[in-house]
């Protein structure tokens, strides 16, 4: 006899692939899969199904998912499965991917600064005829957020899950010191090495932190009258007018002090994020969408604030956009959830209350529950009105390419003293010699 | 009397020296475990709180909540089962005829299977994806089995036992008529099971905590293994619960540790026999 149990193995065995088949759904290809317990039930026929991929984990996740929620029920023609697909650049990995395979989605969320690269492949759809046909007109939108949304004259993006930079104050120990919050550079460099602790040569508190990135030095780079790149896109706009330096010898002067305390780059964030509730270090630079789960951590009189001005108040967006992707086969139902997002009352007003991302739309503005919201918690007001100042100088194809150079230049900078224009001099060759190709 | 001294220091040298890599060790899973019993608030504090206060059993059920977690749960279940079975199932026969056949490109075979056992999946993760989606198989678990059904290095691993394996043994179990699955079934099996639940075990813990491919290969929650949908906890900006995190990581660790304890006898016994120390 042929062993039986090679045969019961197989048994076993096929069925397991039978279930593995089956955790997908045994779908066609294109059907909805639905056995998710975030994702609605699977459409029925006749209902278009629009795929959208987002890169919202945790709380906002779960806010994400109730947005999608709230389209499908009030809408029966169309089913939105809203998916998760890791983190900013995971997803963008992902789009690269599947758009090569012809296995993309509708609608796609879309970091700011990739909008550009996906534009310039024309794979994003362009979205005027559909914002003309339903009589919305891109002045509806707060200007300060629609900067990475047209490209090649196409509007390709519109806004979406927006946060930007902002100061993060601990008022009750700036108001322990008798000190005000800083306005200036100037103001900011007195006001950070008031806030200084030092016992021996151990600092137990420091003035100003922020996290390793480069948002943080572009938004000082333009306060110093500086862009990134140069009007023409074909190298920095920070180095022959001294912003650059000027930025970095700032900095290096606050941290030589203990003014600025720069954290080691893994996990920057959440390492600053603990030392300021801790009230180790007075101020912060730090993202808007911090500000809910900050003030529900923190047992200090806890505001917000512009970033500091030079010669003038500036500050980069960052955040993610929401695009339709020109492969889509069901446009008109993308549009139609694309357009119920942004312009409806119980679209992503909802989102942006509960996660405190910026309010895109005037419209969002005015409403009564945002104002309502500000009245209440000023401090994502002052998030808000700064995109007055709102400017975006590293707009590039290649950015995300020169943006490891950045850094690595930051790096070699902060932490490891390395000369200053020697380091931009290299940055400056090395973002030209990129741009050229 | 000197050199009895000189022992005890060493013995206790010894100790302390394996005290300290198991702290090595233990430390993070410490830490993950406390804090997965915190309150925000206390993951939030400098130094770290190590005790919570009161443990916050209610995280578990949280991190539960915050997706379909029993879908996820069932697709890592699955994926990983019939990896496992299906890795066997190829492996054993083959770690065999490798082991104890000769035929003619027997190494050109095996050095090709060494070869696969090099190539890291990052090399091949694009055109196995590509290939997948023109199948139609992307809305499927089998993008996450197929690719693992041939493990190289269980196949190197299992025939460099089987080698061991006395040939007299298998000749004289031919002598009485016993037929190929047999000695497979009755004497190398046995023989191995050290190896086979070291493999085993490898096996398990890289598919079950693995990543990178299933982020690759799946585009639905229908489909996602535990581990990614623990990575949806955390948040893409803004200040992530790291307590809701650690909670649904205590969650992905558990089955491990299970698995470890039951075959924990045979694979330090492997480690003894096969001499990877």
């Amino acid at each position: 006899m042929k062993s039986k149990w090679y045969t019961r193995l197989s048994v076993i065995l096929l069925f397991s692939l039978l279930a593995a088949c089956g955790g997908g759904g045994s779908a066609e290809p294109g059907e909805a899969p639905g056995s998710g317990g975030t994702e609605a039930p699977s459409g029925d026929k006749g209902k278009t199904t629009v795929q959208f991929w987002h890169s919202l984990g945790g709380k906002n996740g779960e806010y994400m998912d109730a947005l999608i929620q709230r389209f499908n029920a009030s809408h029966e023609d169309i089913e939105v499965v809203g998916t998760f697909q890791g983190s900013y650049d995971e997803t963008v990995t992902k789009l690269q991917q599947a758009i090569a395979s012809g296995t993309g989605p509708d609608v796609s969320m879309l970091e700011r600064a990739y909008i550009q690269m996906f534009a310039d492949s024309e794979v994003l759809e362009d979205l005027t005829p559909f914002l003309e046909g339903s009589g919305i007109s891109a002045d509806d939108f707060t200007a300060g957020l629609m900067g990475h949304s047209t490209f090649n004259d196409q509007l390709v993006s519109l806004p979406l899950n927006r946060s930007t930079p902002i100061l993060h104050v601990n008022k009750t120990l700036l108001d322990e010191l008798g000190l005000q919050i800083p306005t200036t550079w100037e103001k900011m460099k007195e006001v950070a090495n008031a806030l200084v602790v030092k016992e021996g040569s151990e600092y137990k508190r420091y003035g100003v932190t922020m996290p390793y990135d480069t948002w943080y030095p572009i938004a000082m780079i333009s306060q110093a009258g500086g862009t990134f790149f140069n009007d023409d896109n074909t190298s920095i706009g920070f180095s022959d007018n001294g912003a650059g330096a000027k930025m970095f010898t700032y900095l290096k002067d606050l941290q030589s002090t203990g003014a600025l305390y720069y954290p080691p780059a893994q996990d920057s964030g959440n390492i600053v994020n603990s030392m300021f509730v801790e009230g180790k270090v007075g101020m912060m630079y730090q993202s808007t969408g911090s500000i809910g789960g900050l003030s529900s951590a923190v047992d200090f009189d806890y505001v917000t604030a512009f970033l500091p001005k030079d010669e003038v108040y500036a500050n980069p967006t960052g955040g993610a956009n929401v695009t339709m992707l020109s492969s889509s086969k069901n446009k008109e139902a993308a549009w139609e959830f694309i357009r119920w997002m942004e312009m409806e009352e119980e679209g992503a007003l909802e989102f942006i209350l509960q996660s405190g991302y910026l309010p895109f739309t005037k419209k969002m503005v005015e409403s009564e529950k945002i104002q309502e919201l500000w009245a209440k918690e000023p401090n994502r007001k002052v998030a808000y009105d700064q995109l007055e100042f709102a400017t975006d100088t590293n707009k590039d194809v290649a950015w995300p390419e020169i943006m490891h150079e950045f850094f690595s230049a930051m790096e070699a900078i902060m932490y490891d003293s390395k000369d200053i224009p020697a380091t931009l001099d290299t940055f400056k060759k090395e973002t030209e010699r990129i741009l050229a190709q | 009397m000197k050199t009895f001294d000189l022992k005890i220091v060493w013995t206790a040298l010894g100790y302390l020296l394996k005290a300290a890599v198991l702290m090595i060790f233990i430390f993070p899973f410490l830490w993950m475990i406390s804090t997965s019993l915190q309150t925000f608030r206390e993951t939030m504090t400098f130094p770290p709180t190590w005790i919570p206060a009161s443990p916050q059993w209610g995280n578990f059920a949280e991190a539960m909540n915050a997706g379909p977690f029993l879908t996820y749960f069932r697709n890592s279940v699955v994926v990983t089962g019939s990896i496992i079975v299906l890795q066997f199932l190829i492996m054993i026969p083959a770690a065999y005829a490798f082991a104890k056949y000769k035929f003619r490109g027997k190494t050109l075979l095996f050095g090709m299977i060494l070869l696969a056992f090099m190539i890291p999946g990052q090399v091949t993760f694009i055109p196995v994806y590509l290939m997948m989606a023109d199948w139609g198989l992307v809305k499927t678990l089998l993008p996450q089995i197929i690719p693992f059904v041939s493990n190289a290095f269980g196949i190197f691993l299992l025939r460099q036992y089987f080698m061991q394996i006395p040939e007299e043994i298998i000749e004289a179990a031919r002598l009485d008529n016993a037929s190929e699955f047999k000695i497979i079934r009755k004497i190398m099996i046995p023989m191995s099971k050290p190896a086979l639940a070291t493999i085993a075990l490898f096996s398990f813990v890289s598919h079950w905590n693995d990543y990178f491919w299933p982020l690759v290969m799946t585009d639905s929650a229908a489909v996602r293994p535990l581990t990614l949908g623990i990575a949806m906890l955390r948040e893409t900006e803004g200040i992530s619960n790291w307590h809701i995190i650690m909670a649904g990581n205590v969650i992905l660790v558990v089955p491990i540790l299970l698995v470890y304890l039951f075959c924990s006898k045979h694979i330090v016994k492997a480690f003894v026999y096969s001499g990877i120390k």
